[in-house]
């Protein structure tokens, strides 16, 4: 498993591309996150607004515990970078044929598919963590209450989403295997496609939308705002649920994707 | 021992079949050669080897034994093009490759000078020319001695001094007791290098086996004279001839491999009182001989 790592790092660590993107990630979602921080700053400075605030959301956005929602939620809308950064990582080795040459070299197919499969969750991993350390900064930094780790679980509903869009890079990289393609796909699933079959479905559908592959793990992190008003039209997410179509989803990307880079000529 | 044993391999691509019901088998100690134009199945038949590709039906063995990953690692192997990571240099690239052979990195500058690549060994590999990523490609086959080369076209894109030095290599290889499985559609390049080859067309195994065997050239003797038809009638009694054939401006006759000789022709001829004008040895092509092995089998 070690090993399978370290070979990813090996090809990763030179790739001027690969840092490229990584910093812009970091960057952005503490940059994405101070935005929305200091808008809200702004609309709240008054003590009337903050106090309709309180009452209507329970804590102001980016107070301990809200902070650990908000700013999960916010960085989630930065989780189609660490997307590419997968999808170019697969398509390289496609193009370069390198995926033929690592199993000719003696790496049974599954290593290879594996080490993949390790860089998506090292990814998610380390997008939880940057989340995680935002939040806390932002918290602290707001100040207006004390540190807590009561709404923490968003930080783990994060990890899930993160694993979820970044294991759908891959699947359709393994699937479509030329880099232009699959980010062409990708970014009309997650923008386009997914959000025209979810609203259909939402509105023929007693709104079953929301058990679509993305969308399940997009709601379990509710928009903060909006989530406290109780818009009696939707239903309150029901987080087991959730959770577990979300879990059903990420086991079918994870054998969906050994499986074909299995079964086909590469 | 067998290094390799391919048994009633077939493989499709859609409707197109790229091998049918190829069986054949690599002795160890020897340069086995697999000729055949392009688009025969050389490649697809070694890719399907290496478990790049999956094969229709039929099975192959590796050491006497099912093929697994491991196999693979004691088999230096280079497939079609030389694959590599375009952002990394040759040091980095054979890291890799290396790694996964569960080989130690110390071999790498060893290698790189075998090939002639030392001194560029930290320049990119997007920077290299065609013949340079070649011969980076085998390089990389060469990482940790294996007792098995596999090369398919080792001498695509080399300039005529690299081409000597691979073919050189390859022998030398081969004298130090290594296996060698050298795909390619170069027929001299075969009957310099290998000891054995079977010859692939359209996917099927045409014949197999002793390079001496296989790939013998008959002499053929050019001979002319004012009456062409009466030179053919005559030579046809001539001893050791296998047949005559006319040819535009003379009459070819042809021997068994190097038993023709010219001067008892002039002189068989003189006695039966034609002159001869035109008399000349050649050896028939290799070209001429495939085209004939390939032609039978449509």
């Amino acid at each position: 498993m070690v090993q399978r790592l370290q070979l990813e790092w090996m090809k990763m660590k030179n790739y001027r591309a690969f840092w490229i993107l990584m910093s812009l990630y970091l960057v952005s979602i503490a940059g994405v996150n101070y935005i929305t921080f200091r808008a809200f700053q702004e609309a709240l400075a008054s003590q009337q607004a903050k106090n309709m605030a309180q009452m209507v959301m329970g804590h102001l956005p980016y107070s301990f515990p809200m902070v650990w929602q908000m700013t999960a939620f916010v960085s989630s809308f930065m989780l189609f970078i660490p997307g590419l950064v997968v999808i170019m990582s697969v398509t390289n080795e496609y193009s370069y044929k390198t995926h033929r040459q690592n199993i000719i070299d003696g790496w049974t197919r599954r290593d290879f598919i594996v080490s993949k499969m390790l860089l998506a969750i090292a990814l998610s991993v380390l997008s939880t963590i940057t989340v995680t350390i935002t939040a806390a900064a932002f918290g602290f930094a707001e100040g207006s209450e004390a540190f807590s780790l009561e709404k923490f679980v968003f930080v783990g509903y994060f990890f899930l989403q993160a694993l979820s869009y970044i294991m759908v890079a891959l699947l359709i990289a393994v699937l479509v295997k030329r880099g232009g393609l699959a980010i062409g796909i990708y970014f009309m699933y997650t923008v386009v496609i997914e959000n025209v079959i979810k609203s259909i479905m939402n509105y023929y559908l007693n709104n079953a939308g929301r058990f679509m592959p993305l969308q399940s793990t997009d709601e379990l992190i509710p928009t903060p705002v909006l989530e406290n008003l109780k818009i009696p039209m939707l239903p309150a997410p029901d987080y087991t649920t959730l959770t577990i179509v979300a879990l059903i989803y990420l086991a079918a990307y994870f054998v969906l994707t050994a499986y074909k880079f299995e079964k086909d000529d590469l | 021992m067998a290094i390799l044993t391919v048994d009633r391999l077939h493989k499709n691509y859609g409707r197109i079949q790229a091998l049918k019901d190829v069986s054949f088998s690599v002795p160890q100690g020897t340069v086995y050669g697999i000729l055949g134009p392009n688009g025969s199945g050389k490649t697809t038949l070694l890719g399907i080897i290496m478990d790049v590709l999956k094969a229709s039906s039929g099975t192959y063995q590796l050491f006497d034994e099912a093929p697994t990953h491991l196999h693979r690692r004691q088999i230096g192997t280079l497939l079609e093009t030389p694959n590599f990571y375009h952002y990394l240099n040759a040091v980095q690239n054979l890291k890799i490759a290396a790694t996964i052979k569960k080989r130690g990195h110390e071999d790498i500058d060893h290698v790189l000078k075998l090939v002639n690549l030392y001194e560029r060994k930290h320049s990119r590999f997007s920077t290299y020319s065609l013949g340079m990523k070649q011969r980076l490609a085998i390089a990389s086959s060469l990482l940790g001695n294996p007792d098995v080369l596999v090369f398919d076209e080792p001498t695509n894109g080399l300039d005529p001094v690299g081409i000597a030095e691979i073919r050189e290599l390859i022998k030398k290889l081969n004298q130090q007791g290594k296996t060698i499985i050298m795909a390619s559609h170069l027929l001299d390049e075969v009957e310099k290098v290998c000891t054995h080859v079977a010859i692939l067309q359209k996917g099927s195994l045409i014949t197999h086996g002793h390079v001496d065997e296989i790939l013998v050239t008959e002499d053929v003797v050019e001979a002319g004279a004012m009456d062409l038809p009466l030179l053919q009638t005559t030579l046809q009694q001539f001893p050791g001839v296998l047949h005559t054939k006319m040819n535009g401006q003379h009459v070819e006759l042809f021997f068994a491999p190097n038993t023709a000789l010219l001067e008892s022709v002039n002189r068989f001829c003189f006695d039966k009182g034609i002159t001869l004008s035109h008399l000349r040895l050649r050896k028939k092509s290799l070209e001429t001989k495939f085209f004939e092995l390939t032609q039978n089998n449509k």
